[in-house]
């Protein structure tokens, strides 16, 4: 007994002492002072995404539309419940319309129109862009009256010069919408 | 090291002693609000946005009365909120290049209490000068415990995001990449490749890290069908379908199971309370309300963390800010009125529990909301600026004296009108509401009611916001502190901060 007692005592102490870290670290909080902490490190780099491309976002619905000559189509994109797209018409220099956003704006963050120019056949020929990026605070926020946001936006995107005078018909979708 | 027989039985029953009380430790008591011993196994964060203390008081007198209390005004603990942010390129608090913007976004207010950083609005995850924060979310995550990320916006939006991302702005959220949306030469100099997590929208980071469990909120063109073979390969149970944009359902979500669900029920911010109210038989009405969605998301994650480790919840209602910047009072006190019933799912889950801490807030105050006396006008509605009645006090230094002037010019005042008024350029009058005090047949919208409100603006304000605190470790929310204390509260609440 007087032999075993000594070592016993302290190998209770190792485990009371390993069950405690045990404890300490499944219980969280005020009694957590002991217990170790994961290193504060973000995850940046996430598995099987492929990097986007640097150029700027298209839509792919632009290559399938055959817009009649003289006329404005509307380019299906990701986030057409949520604006309307009134008076688009071509008029031999730009397209033109207004994008008028239909859900909540508090803030318009980030609108980005493509547009596309497509000849007689009704080939697309190219492309043009509208990006209206917000800086909070900059002073630039188009709020109306009382201080709320406007949530309609004029556009107009210049024919590339490339293209002018071969262009009959265009189309207009949105790419980018981030409204508050 | 060699064991004898008996000595091997002693330390056997020193462990059994030892696992009785790790065992005692572990296991939630019921009912345990007087044996938690201090002790937090899961955290319920829950933020109004936009929610400014008279957002608060304006709700309790519409909903409970004078003599009523909202859910959370029925926490035992009370502080407030500072929230400012910082600007672009600024040093943190402290730091000789330390500039301050006082009015904060949702972005920086949601990486303040995310990461403990002040940065500048719209950033997400990274602090003012763009290095990359860790969020609690991220921390908890990778200490073990399960953790759920709920919003009535879009979940690509600030407050969800700034657990789950890294942005140098927040209207990078996909779903395609968009140097105007994504990058930031003032911080970054040139731009960056879009490899770099800070450039790579919101969307395509939720999907990818695994930071949230569970997943509940709007936003679903943000998603397309890349993520969801992301979300499913992690083993997410998706409910609807970003591949088809098809949205997912209050009935999908009641059927949900699994240690990881990925739902979203718009394509963009949930619809407001009201409107599906007065309209039950719309697609919208079959999304699920706020406390619908903190109710599931308690009952998943509790299960997801059955095995010992506790779970972290954020819950918003982000709604509030929404319909406040819309200076729409009506929609306003609904939506603050949603977001408290889902605070009292979590405090009725915390009751039961024992081991949980749950803090309610706001990241900032929206639009000056305030309560006026029924029967009076704003400044706003006067016919010239207040008059100074004391300017000719030789110790007041104003310099101002008007004879008139405060009085309502009707001109510039539509009287009492409810909602948003936005059409009516000059309707500067408070909106009324009946309250639970008043008599039987006062209508909403009517000089009869006795609640009158209005807004000073149409955008954030730099006013402190409410904290609210209950369970171990709610103490630390009292008296006056700032929004980058809650990292250090919330993070050393889980252990994993120190």
């Amino acid at each position: 007994m007087t032999r075993w007692k000594p070592a016993a005592l302290v190998l209770a102490l190792v485990v009371l002492f390993g069950a405690g870290w045990v404890v300490a670290t499944t219980t969280h909080g005020e009694g957590a002072s002991a217990a170790p902490v994961a290193p504060r490190t973000a995850r940046t780099a996430l598995p099987g995404l492929v990097p986007a491309a640097s150029a700027d976002p298209g839509l792919i619905s632009l290559a399938s539309l055959h817009p009649a000559p003289g006329t404005v189509a509307r380019a299906p994109g990701p986030f057409d419940d949520r604006f309307r797209l009134d008076g688009a018409r071509l008029d031999g220099r730009s397209v033109r319309g207004t994008v008028t956003v239909t859900s909540d704006v508090s803030d318009l963050l980030e609108l980005e129109v493509v547009a596309g120019f497509y000849d007689a056949e009704g080939r697309l020929l190219g492309t043009g862009r509208f990006v209206e990026h917000h800086e909070e605070g900059a002073g630039d926020e188009p709020h109306a009256a009382g201080g709320r946001p406007s949530e309609a936006r004029a556009v107009s995107i210049p024919v590339p010069a490339d293209l002018q005078g071969r262009e009959v018909s265009a189309a207009l979708g949105v790419t980018v919408l981030v409204n508050e | 090291m060699r064991i004898g027989t008996k000595t091997t039985g002693a330390a056997l029953a020193a462990v059994a002693v030892v696992a009785g009380a790790a065992t005692a430790v572990a296991t939630p008591t019921p009912s345990a609000e007087a044996s938690n011993q201090g002790r937090v196994k899961n955290v319920i964060y829950l933020l109004g946005d936009g929610m400014g203390r008279t957002h608060v008081d304006a709700a309790r007198l519409r909903y409970a009365g004078a003599n009523g209390r909202l859910a959370m005004e029925t926490m035992p603990v009370v502080g407030q909120n500072a929230t400012y942010s910082v600007e672009k390129n600024s040093g943190q608090p402290g730091e000789p290049d330390f500039r301050p913007n006082y009015v904060t976004d949702s972005a920086s207010a949601a990486t303040a209490w995310a990461s403990g950083v002040k940065t500048y609005n719209a950033a997400l995850g990274v602090d003012a000068k763009g290095t990359v924060a860790p969020t609690v979310m991220e921390l908890a995550k990778n200490a073990g415990y399960a953790t759920g990320n709920v919003s009535t916006a879009e979940i690509t939006d600030a407050t969800p995001a700034g657990q789950m991302s890294h942005a140098l702005a927040r209207g990078c959220q996909g779903p395609t990449y968009s140097a105007a949306a994504c990058q930031d030469l003032v911080i970054t100099g040139s731009a960056l490749p879009t490899s770099d997590v800070r450039v790579t929208p919101i969307a395509d980071q939720i999907a990818r890290n695994g930071t949230a469990d569970v997943i509940l909120g709007g936003g679903l063109s943000r998603f397309d069908a890349a993520d969801e073979q992301a979300l499913t390969s992690q083993g997410y149970a998706v409910l609807g379908s970003p591949a088809t944009q098809t949205v997912a359902t209050r009935a999908d979500l009641q059927g949900a199971s699994g240690q990881k669900v990925f739902g979203l029920f718009n394509k963009g911010n949930l619809t407001i309370e009201k409107y599906k109210r007065e309209n039950p038989a719309s697609a919208q009405a079959a999304e699920p309300s706020l406390p619908e969605m903190a109710t599931k998301a308690i009952d998943l994650l509790k299960d997801r963390s059955a095995k010992g480790n506790g779970f972290y919840l954020q819950v918003e209602g982000a709604l509030i800010d929404k319909r406040s910047h819309a200076n729409d009072a009506a929609q306003t006190l609904e939506e603050t009125k949603a977001f408290d019933d889902a605070v009292k799912v979590a405090l009725d889950f915390a009751k039961k529990d024992g081991h949980t801490l749950v803090i309610v807030t706001a990241d900032h105050e929206c639009a000056g909301f305030n309560i006026i006396e029924k029967g009076t006008f704003t400044n706003a509605e006067a016919a010239a600026p207040p008059t100074n009645n004391d300017s000719g006090n030789p110790a007041n230094n104003s310099t101002t004296l008007r004879t008139t002037g405060n009085v309502k010019d009707p001109a510039r005042s539509a009287g009492p009108i409810n909602g948003s008024g936005a059409g009516n350029v000059k309707n500067f009058a408070p909106a009324t509401f009946r309250t639970a005090d008043d008599p039987a047949g006062v209508q909403d919208g009517s000089p009869e009611a006795s609640l009158w409100l209005t807004y000073l603006s149409g955008n954030h304000t730099g006013a402190d916001v409410p904290i609210f605190g209950y369970g171990p470790s709610s103490e630390k929310v009292s008296g006056e502190i700032d929004n980058t204390d809650l990292f250090d509260i919330v993070g050393g609440a889980l252990g994993v901060v120190r």
